[in-house]
């Protein structure tokens, strides 16, 4: 197969992705904002990058000190996706990279390829996760794992470039359609929660004064 | 489809917001949530895993709002809902979650799942499948709120007796409980029951607060069955209240869902900016203390101590210093629970439960975790700032055989106080029953 073939097919691929993805973010917008008019107590904004980054600490959170493992499992699993990402969009320029990157890349995005497997493993083994998924979960979580094997593999070999391709165009088409989807609203989630917790003083801890009260 | 369904899933529809529908969407589903939740803590099975909580919502609405659920529905568990769909929906949304919010804090997406909690409390409520407990009770005190001049003899008669009390505990003959006093600063809104209306009474004049009695009560059903239009006229009433007497401050009793409504809701369902603040009894009494305006001695409460955060005052109020302020200045031991703050268990008789007999095993069993927080404290005395908590934590104590006393903040302070007589013994009491709320000053 050809690869300029392949290759727009990826492209084109990701534009129905992109679409889709913008389709659902349109939604979600257009929906009603609740207006809060309750006089503030701290400072929404704080909440907001408290919730975007030191709130996705391991440590900020009883369930993630709890399961600290899994956690950093999922944390280095989604940032190697988008690690992938990056090889996907600098593939045509793979043999300029120089070999010590790419083993790396191969590396670096096959112990990815692992930790999604752990993940999509542990969906079926674990009683209560196996019983809360749906068909769409397992799916979703062995498609990015393929997708990852399939880039750190064309770093490795030239032969599993077009294989690369094919499986990248299928997982973009699919991203606004599956579970995969929940990295749209990821933003939102914690925007909203940030700005929950920070409106109300919750979050971070503010500094308080003699009454208990906060500056 | 019936007309229960299509009440249902239009309320749904109402309801589907930016908050909401991302709550919908983000779920990963990755179960880390699990041990967040009390229920879960207490009797750890699928059922009482957030996640699977919010999915049985999330089937309603992919059947009716995703693409690839409408032609496929098993590939995402997608399920359209029917009759026998709401009613579990509704029984769980009204006995397996107490909207605490802790798996909120707790999930790394941070999905909130009470909010879908409520969405599915809403559609009972308008397809009349919510509890009936509830709706009489948000309905009575919307009946009270169009004609109080019927109770308001009653209940005036009652303050009076009370007026008589307070001068025997102050020792102060001139101590009074003024009501609807116009022009005064505070407008203290209390519950049903003296034992929230005769500290406080205390404590305005010991400081000689210019203060009002509100003739309402702070109790809201109305967010209990998240029915936005019986919240929004319950709350209507006192703050109508407020802008007749031309208060500057409205000052809610101990209680987490009325000092979550009036403080952070109401002012989006009345769609209004007040000219008064609205603030809780804890920080009025924090600020009293800092001010030197009430002497409190800690050596009267010798007893080891433990506070209770209350979700809706800590969790998702921010009032979380505040109290231990209190309680730090007017006792000489205070040991705090693990976890505490934001962090804090929920007593399990939030969201209406306490009011629920009908869900009262649950209840019981969900209050599990919060009596042994308890019971590794040592403590002799729990302080809870509201009712609902105070009334769980009492039959949780008496269930789990521990032995402590249940204590609201202001009585523990009016003991700080050292007063010439004590309080009489205010037994937290069950006051749900239709008369009670009906003639709310009870004693």
């Amino acid at each position: 197969m050809n690869i300029i073939i392949v290759q727009l097919l990826t492209v084109f691929g990701l534009f129905l992705g992109l679409l889709g993805m913008y389709l659902r973010w349109r939604e979600v917008s257009q929906r009603p904002m609740p207006v809060d008019r309750s006089p503030k107590k701290g400072d929404p904004g704080r909440g907001v990058a408290y919730a975007l980054t030191m709130g996705m600490l391991p440590w900020a959170k009883e369930s993630t000190r709890l399961h600290t493992v899994a956690y950093l499992r999922g944390v280095g699993f989604h940032i190697r996706i988008f690690a992938a990402l990056a090889v996907l969009f600098f593939s045509p320029f793979r043999n300029l990279l120089p070999p010590l990157i790419r083993t790396i890349l191969v590396w670096g995005l096959g112990f990815g390829v692992l930790l999604g497997a752990a993940g999509g493993v542990m969906r079926i083994v674990e009683g209560n996760l196996r019983r809360v998924s749906t068909p769409d979960d397992h799916f979703s979580v062995w498609m990015v794992t393929v997708f990852m094997a399939s880039v750190a593999l064309s770093m490795w070999r030239e032969v599993f470039i077009i294989p690369m391709y094919i499986i990248s165009a299928i997982v973009f088409v699919y991203i606004p359609m599956g579970k995969i989807r929940h990295c749209i609203y990821f933003f939102f989630s914690r925007s909203f929660f940030g700005r929950f917790v920070g409106r109300r003083g919750v979050l971070p801890h503010p500094i308080t004064t003699n009454a208990g009260g906060t500056k | 489809m019936n007309e229960k369904i299509q009440l249902a899933l239009d309320m749904l529809d109402i309801q589907l917001n930016q908050p909401l529908q991302t709550a919908l969407e983000v779920c990963a589903r990755c179960g880390i949530c699990a041990e967040s939740c009390h229920y879960y803590q207490a009797e750890p099975s699928l059922e009482h895993v957030p996640a699977h909580r919010g999915e049985q919502l999330r089937k309603a609405y992919r059947a009716e709002h995703d693409f690839i659920s409408r032609i496929y529905p098993a590939w995402t568990g997608a399920k359209k809902l029917d009759e026998p769909g709401l009613t579990a929906l509704a029984e769980m949304a009204f006995s397996q979650c107490t909207l605490c919010r802790r798996c909120t804090f707790n999930c790394p997406m941070g999905v909130d799942t009470p909010l879908m909690m409520r969405a599915i409390r809403a559609m009972a409520t308008i397809s009349g499948t919510a509890p009936e407990m509830l709706v009489m009770l948000a309905d009575t005190a919307i009946e009270k709120g169009k004609d109080p001049t019927f109770y308001k003899e009653i209940f005036l008669d009652q303050i009076k007796d009370m007026e008589i009390q307070l001068q025997e505990i102050t020792g102060n003959s001139e101590a009074t409980i003024p009501v609807e006093k116009k022009g005064a600063k505070v407008l203290y809104v209390a519950l049903a029951g003296s034992h929230t209306i005769l500290p406080h009474a205390v404590i305005f004049n010991a400081t000689k607060e210019d203060w009002t009695l509100s003739i309402f009560e702070a109790s809201n059903y109305g967010v209990f069955l998240a029915d936005m239009v019986r919240s929004k006229e319950i709350a209507r009433r006192i703050v109508d209240e407020a802008k007749r007497l031309e208060v500057k401050d409205i000052v809610i009793a101990e209680c987490g869902h009325a000092y979550a409504a009036y403080r952070w809701d109401a002012p989006n369902w009345l769609g209004d900016e007040y000219n008064f603040r609205i603030r809780s009894i804890i920080e009025v009494i924090a600020e009293y203390i800092t001010d030197g305006r009430i002497k409190v001695d800690p050596s009267a409460i010798p007893e080891i101590i433990t506070y209770h955060d209350s979700c809706n005052l800590a969790r998702n109020g921010g009032l979380i210093e505040e109290p231990r302020y209190v309680l730090r200045s007017a006792a000489s031991n205070f040991n705090e629970m693990t976890p505490n703050r934001h962090e804090a268990y929920c007593c399990g008789g939030g969201g209406g439960l306490v009011a629920l007999p009908e869900y009262e095993d649950r209840r019981l069993t969900a209050g599990k975790p919060k009596a042994d927080q308890i019971r590794k404290t040592g403590a002799k005395i729990v302080v809870a700032a509201c009712e609902n908590c105070r009334l769980q934590i009492s039959d949780i104590t008496h269930h789990y055989g521990l032995d402590v006393k249940v204590s609201a903040l202001a009585d523990l302070v009016v003991r700080a106080m050292r007063l010439p007589k004590t309080l009489p013994g205010h037994e937290v009491e069950r006051l749900f029953s239709s008369e009670e709320v009906l003639v709310p000053i009870d004693k």
